[in-house]
């Protein structure tokens, strides 16, 4: 490979971490801004750069392992942060977003993957791509809801809460609950083909499910006019259910039924 | 704000009452589930099912129709109660979620069904108690029709009809799994946890059944520590000619590959037809164990495979894992129709209404398995449920642009 992941991933962290206090500090020097808006771009796509790299190297799309995955998620969350930034004018957003993607990035650093290009039959067909990437876009939006909900919390408390600021948390989630619909249903369809059953209560299945109802359940509540700072809590937490069906089940008890440990290690 | 709180069961009713009813109806469904010793619900068959669901949804629409200002009824239907079953059947879910299901366990766990909690009584009830709240929700929004109403009408139907079909549809579902032997036909199904005998109404003749893999890999073993030795990259190196391995200290060329031969003259492997032969690499190791030039196999039916001692490491050659397998087969039903089809994973092939897939084979005898698994499935109420999972689908591509739209306007 032409670039390895210990080399892409710290160029990515000093871009963002770099263009995050470029950022701070520039204040109203819009050339700052621009320098910095310039490396928090350049730190998403040296990670898009990798896993095209990645993808080529392994003749198959790195969407397999949890690994895999969290390289998709440190590319595109930082994006969502500049978009929000770039649409809305909300521009802490982006910081949390980056401070993610950090961290996800961090923790492939400290668990190096098996390099493996096996993928298995099941795996191939035509609903991986958009079953995962659905997924991936679902948890992107709903981390930056997440995100989003603890910022307005804190806000909260220093008696600075902005009506927009709520607006935006719920925007994504309704967004992030879009996508994960998507998934799922995208998911039920490709078990009938894998498997022969849409639905047979997989532990992963069982996880989706209950993070989907979670955020149904948001959804109902906003509809209720629950009192809006518990509102944010929810959102703050709800993302803590999506973890654990994102990576949690595979050291739940229930794991060693699961269909879905693609990772022998 | 403390003034005017609403005592319990003050009417109109609102979420404590619904958490309470949420509440209760658990503890009802864990007292029948325990009292009946653990046997959850089974479903009605056809017709009987069908006729059951009609009905269900009949009344529902008629009481929404008719009792639509009844407080009871405008609670019963309304969002307070949504929101309590959405989080009851999150919670119910979480248990599944979190205890193996299975028919294996702690004795009091069995009998209260928390290994099998998605046929159990307390979920039995709160998804009834759940059609009822969101059918109602359904018919106040259905009439008068409007088609502001289009996305709600979508999301909720679409949940109602994939929710409600997918439990009542279950007794129906026929899954048999059907094994073949290579030259030989079959329409002899097993049910897989019954181990019980059934006959599918079509015959499969298996022509051949045939496994690609992916290269082998090239593997250094440490027994000491019962361990795979990494390489700095780590990667598991693949065999193919001129591919190179490193490990500390030991490096590894291979200098030519045969994917399939047959042991020769002298040790040296000649190419052979697939069906019979196993892939044979040769090795060049240098550095501080050196050992020169070599052949390596994976070992088949009749070859041991063979590894190299590298000063108590072992370096040894594993099959690559299974690319694909497939079955060709001839598909005959009673009358003697036929149909040639190929069976792959993630490729089922659709016969009289039966789902035949490609399951798997005989793992132990690998890619030289003449027995090939197929699995038989027959399950008329999909389309129901697909229709279900599409009206979701449409309604959640409405959400998205609608709130695309108001958000434009309220950030």
């Amino acid at each position: 490979m032409i670039i390895d992941f210990t080399t892409a991933a710290y160029l990515s962290i000093a871009f963002w971490a770099l263009g995050s206090m470029l950022g701070i500090a520039a204040k109203s020097s819009t050339a700052l801004r621009k320098t910095a808006t310039a490396l928090n771009l350049g730190g998403s796509l040296i990670m898009i750069a990798f896993i095209a790299i990645y993808w080529h190297a392994l003749e198959r799309p790195p969407l397999r392992t949890l690994g895999e995955t969290r390289l998709w998620y440190a590319a595109l969350i930082p994006l969502v942060g500049l978009l929000v930034e770039y649409r809305w004018k909300i521009s802490w957003l982006k910081y949390y977003c980056m401070g993610l993607a950090a961290f996800f990035l961090t923790i492939n650093l400290l668990h190096p993957e098996v390099f493996d290009k096996a993928l298995m039959p099941a795996l191939q067909s035509p609903w991986f791509i958009p079953h995962v990437v659905v997924y991936l876009v679902g948890y992107v939006l709903l981390a930056a809801s997440s995100v989003a909900g603890w910022h307005n919390i804190f806000l909260t408390y220093r008696m600075k809460d902005l009506k927009s600021n709520d607006a935006l948390a719920h925007y994504l989630a309704l967004l992030g609950f879009v996508f994960l619909t998507f998934g799922l249903v995208f998911g039920a369809l490709w078990a009938k083909d894998a498997w022969g059953n849409y639905w047979s209560w997989d532990p992963k299945e069982t996880w989706a499910f209950i993070a989907w109802l979670i955020y149904l359940g948001y959804l109902h509540a906003v509809s209720y006019k629950i009192n809006r700072l518990k509102l944010q809590w929810y959102l703050a937490l709800a993302f803590l259910v999506l973890l654990v069906s994102w990576f949690g089940v595979n050291y739940l008890p229930t794991a060693a039924n699961s269909v879905h440990t693609y990772q022998q290690s | 704000m403390k003034a005017d709180r609403r005592t319990l069961f003050q009417k109109p009713w609102e979420f404590r009452e619904a958490a309470l009813i949420a509440i209760l109806l658990n503890a009802a469904g864990f007292a029948i589930q325990y009292s009946l010793g653990g046997t959850g619900i089974t479903m009605p068959e056809w017709p009987m099912n069908a006729i059951t669901l009609l009905l269900s949804a009949c009344l529902i629409l008629a009481v929404g129709l008719s009792y639509r200002h009844n407080p009871f009824i405008a609670w019963l239907g309304g969002i307070p109660l949504g929101l309590s079953l959405i989080l009851t059947l999150a919670a119910l879910s979480f248990i599944g979620g979190m205890v193996p299901q299975g028919t294996a366990g702690n004795p009091t766990a069995l009998r209260l069904g928390l290994h099998s909690i998605f046929s159990s009584w307390p979920f039995a009830l709160i998804v009834s108690l759940f059609l009822w709240n969101l059918g109602l929700s359904l018919s106040w929004k259905l009439v008068p029709f409007s088609l502001k109403n289009l996305q709600f009408i979508l999301f909720h139907a679409g949940f109602w009809i994939a929710l409600s079909c997918g439990i009542f549809g279950s007794s129906d579902l026929q899954r048999l799994v059907l094994p073949v032997q290579e030259g030989q036909a079959s329409n002899q199904g097993y049910i897989m946890k019954s181990k019980q005998a059934q006959e599918i109404p079509f015959s499969v003749f298996l022509h051949d059944f045939s496994i690609e893999e992916y290269p082998p890999q090239l593997m250094l073993y440490d027994p000491k520590n019962d361990r795979l030795i990494m390489n700095s990259s780590q990667a598991i190196p693949e065999v193919r000619a001129g591919a190179t391995a490193e490990w500390k200290g030991i490096s590894v060329k291979v200098t030519d590959f045969i994917p399939s031969g047959l042991p020769g003259k002298e040790g040296t492997p000649v190419p052979a037809d697939p069906a019979i032969g196993i892939p044979f690499a040769k090795v060049r190791i240098s550095g501080a164990a050196g050992k020169g030039e070599l052949w390596l196999s994976t070992g088949g039916p009749m070859l041991k495979p063979g590894a190299v001692d590298l000063d108590g490491l072992f370096l040894f050659m594993v099959p690559g894992s299974p690319k694909s397998f497939r079955s060709a087969v001839t598909l005959r039903d009673e009358n003697g129709l036929e149909t040639i089809a190929n069976l792959e994973v993630n490729k089922p092939v659709n016969f009289k209404g039966w789902k035949i897939y490609q399951m798997g084979y005989d793992e132990e005898s690998g890619k030289f398995s003449t027995l090939s698994l197929l699995e038989v499935i027959r399950d008329p109420w999909l389309p129901a449920v697909y229709l279900g999972f599409f009206m979701m689908l449409g309604a959640n591509a409405l959400f998205f642009w609608n709130g695309i739209k108001k958000s434009g306007a309220s950030l």
